[in-house]
């Protein structure tokens, strides 16, 4: 009895096996000899659904030039949930064909050799023109002479503010060039305290405790959080120019109160800048797509800082991975996507400025566009980009804001102290 | 001949989930013991034997300890609480009254949604200020700031209220089912000898709920060792590691440092302490189970 149980058992085992075999070569292969495309992005019911259907729009066009494609777009939806689920994939020894590559963890994919060197293919396409596109946003994906992703479109982070509120306040709109005092004052003015409230009805710039948030103010002050080989903390991130910016922004919260604490911005459930509670906000290119649905009379300006112009970007490129066996058909549809008339196709939405120059340039003539496309030479590449574990570093740099706003710890001695646990966690293997 | 036919049937049954076992519980079960003793970065290629040392390391680690600690408290506020309210619930509900099936379904209605949906209701209903809570106890004369996931001495036992609230469904369900099995007759003898409702309770009730009392509170000591989505949702850990939790450390080890290894020992260490709370629950158990099997 126990044998027949065995082998029941084993049978079933074998059926699923084999089905599960079967399943993975019908979804590689297509029916009827089509080539299926795999395309992971980080789409899903979260993503505007107009942006959605120009996606669909420019995948069936691809299809339509390519007889027997077909291009599978794996949606990968849920904050921080696209890397480690794209990974698993490599792990698994199914990645798709093509990726859309987040900058902010580009290192992740391009230090463990998993994409492919476009440089060769760029070289053998005379159709493909890379200085089409802004330098420095190629240069994200770039190691040497290798480059690792077409870049499709991005945008710096900027200084967002709500006109009306300002008009109101009688405050007068950012300059070019503006200081952090000037910010400051412009943040007292517009913060509103009512009588018998506990807190104040509107806030002069919404703080949030997320790095990319506050990682430019750092670099305008001339620190940084790490070593230009990305390897060390210590010295950076507790560089007297880094400590004083970290004091600057807490400070903004608990002694001048012209920012929401921690819980007041996390817990509030709306964007408080959207809601008319914060009147300015550090932002990138994508709230527009909101604010311009409320009609909001928005303006941008770019990181207050001493002398010092720059501000840091967030972009999405098309990579291939290495394990592709359809790497030709894989580069004409990057091409294709990073193309002139798909992109002004797909910016048409907002959401981003395109890589490509002249397509960005297509869009300029707006008060904010030209703001924004005035910070592009500005804008560097973020930490994760270059640094694989950077994400950790993240988690850390949260930590110590939460040590000081919610903990009291002085601002040097948390610098110090998460200084010297980043370098811990970058020196192991 | 039939018998042989019978159990043949029943092995053909038991057959797909003995695979589903197998290959997804025993065999993964198998692989992180086996990439616990290793070096074993996500991606990287220079994978070595290393013995113990990630569990020496982690055991060493003060901010894995620091989360063990934080897990252990929770269990001890959320396993408690969860049996005596669910019991509680589980007793009003037994009662004969017109509507109850709907009060059954309002208190079940946390374990059928989604846990993230849940955590999101949840940050509203702690918000400072204008969250339900507060709103509440402003009315009842408090400030009514009480900033519930923002003060690290407060935002563990928030999630401690939540997850009872999530955990009240099925564990009432469980103790009504106990309630439901326990014979009228002894009731009816009691109440002829003059016991009132809280001697019933207490000598009756009580000792033959005993099974179903430790089948709940091995359940919900593994499932507080096992708390994840809040934190993930709700906390992120924070405010200054104070919702660290044991599950969500070992997520930031595997998928923010893809450190497989380690993660896989703290895995590990993670399975010894609820197995060995679970031994000791047994054994603790053992007498009353038998008392409460002589009594069947």
């Amino acid at each position: 009895m126990r044998r027949a149980a065995w082998i029941i058992v084993m049978l079933v085992l074998a059926v699923t096996v084999a089905l599960a075999v079967w399943a993975h070569r019908a979804g590689r292969g297509g029916e009827g000899g089509t080539i299926v495309l795999r395309v992971a992005n980080w789409g899903g019911p979260g993503v505007d659904p107009s942006l959605m259907r120009i996606e669909r729009e420019i995948r069936e066009a691809f299809e339509r030039r390519h007889g027997n494609v077909r291009v599978q777009v794996e949606n990968i939806p849920g904050a921080g949930q696209y890397v480690p689920k794209l990974l698993m994939m490599y792990v698994a020894g199914n990645p798709p064909d093509v990726i859309m590559l987040d900058a902010s963890s580009a290192a992740v994919f391009i230090d463990n050799d998993l994409l492919v060197d476009l440089a060769p293919l760029i070289a053998a396409d005379a159709s493909f023109r890379l200085d089409a596109y802004f330098p420095n946003v190629v240069d994200i994906a770039r190691r040497g002479e290798a480059l690792y992703a077409i870049p499709g479109d991005f945008t710096p982070m900027v200084m967002m503010y709500n006109k009306r509120l300002f008009r109101e306040a009688g405050v007068p709109l950012p300059r070019p060039g503006w200081t952090r005092q000037e910010f400051l004052e412009a943040a007292r003015a517009l913060t509103v305290h009512e009588p018998g409230r506990p807190v104040p009805t509107r806030y002069g710039f919404k703080f949030e405790n997320w790095m990319p948030g506050w990682l430019p103010w750092i670099w305008a002050a001339g620190g940084d959080v790490l070593s230009p080989d990305g390897r060390h903390a210590v010295g950076y991130l507790d560089s007297p120019q880094t400590i004083e910016t970290i004091r600057f922004l807490v400070d903004l919260v608990r002694q001048h109160r012209v920012a929401p604490s921690l819980s007041e911005t996390a817990a509030a459930g709306v964007d408080l800048f959207r809601d008319g509670r914060a009147a300015m906000t550090l932002t990138g290119h994508w709230s527009l797509v909101e604010y311009r649905v409320d009609q909001m009379d928005v303006g941008v300006a770019g990181i207050p800082g001493d002398g010092r112009h720059v501000t840091v970007m967030y972009e999405a490129g098309a990579a291939i991975s290495r394990a592709s066996p359809h790497r030709d058909l894989a580069w004409d549809y990057i091409t294709y996507r990073s193309s002139a008339a798909v992109q002004a196709k797909m910016l048409a939405t907002g959401v981003a400025i395109s890589a490509h120059r002249e397509v960005a340039r297509s869009f300029a003539g707006t008060e904010v566009e030209d703001a924004f496309l005035a910070e592009v030479p500005y804008a560097r590449r973020p930490w994760g980009a270059a640094v694989e574990r950077y994400e950790l570093v993240e988690d850390l740099g949260r930590e110590m804001i939460e040590d000081i706003l919610s903990g009291g710890v002085d601002v040097e001695a948390a610098a110090r102290r998460t200084a010297a646990l980043v370098e811990a966690e970058l020196g192991r293997p | 001949m039939s018998a042989k036919r019978t159990h043949w049937h029943g092995y053909l049954f038991v057959a797909p989930a003995t695979v589903y076992l197998v290959v997804f519980s025993l065999v993964p079960m198998a692989v992180a013991a086996y990439l616990s003793l290793h070096h074993w970065p996500l991606l990287g290629k220079e994978r070595w034997f290393v013995g113990l040392a990630n569990y020496a390391q982690a055991l060493g680690d003060p901010f894995f300890r620091g989360a063990f600690w934080n897990t252990v408290v929770f269990a001890a506020l959320a396993v408690p609480l969860g049996l005596v309210s669910s019991l509680a619930v589980a007793v009003l509900v037994n009662q004969r009254l017109r509507g109850v099936t709907v009060f059954r379904t309002l208190y079940y209605v946390p374990a059928v949604s989604s846990g993230v949906a849940v955590s999101m209701v949840w940050i509203w209903i702690f918000l400072p200020h204008d969250g339900l809570i507060n709103t509440v106890l402003k009315w009842l004369g408090g400030a009514g700031d009480v900033d519930f996931l923002g003060d690290p001495s407060l935002a563990l036992p928030a999630l401690v209220l939540m997850s009872l609230w999530m955990g009240l469904g099925p564990r009432m369900v469980i103790f009504l089912a106990g309630l439901q099995g326990i014979p009228h007759s002894l009731y009816e003898s009691a109440e002829i000898d003059g016991a009132g409702p809280w001697q019933r309770f207490r000598h009756i009730t009580l000792p033959m709920l005993v099974p179903t009392t430790f089948f709940v509170l091995v359940t919900s000591t593994i499932s507080a060792f096992q708390l994840f989505t809040q934190v993930y949702v709700m906390t992120k850990g924070g405010p200054r590691r104070a919702t660290d939790v044991v599950v969500y450390h070992i997520y930031k080890e595997a998928w923010h440092k893809f450190a497989i290894g380690s993660a896989s020992a703290q895995s590990y260490i993670l399975l010894a302490v609820i197995v060995a709370i679970s031994v000791l629950q047994f054994r603790l158990m053992r007498r009353r189970l038998r008392e409460a099997a002589e009594q069947w």
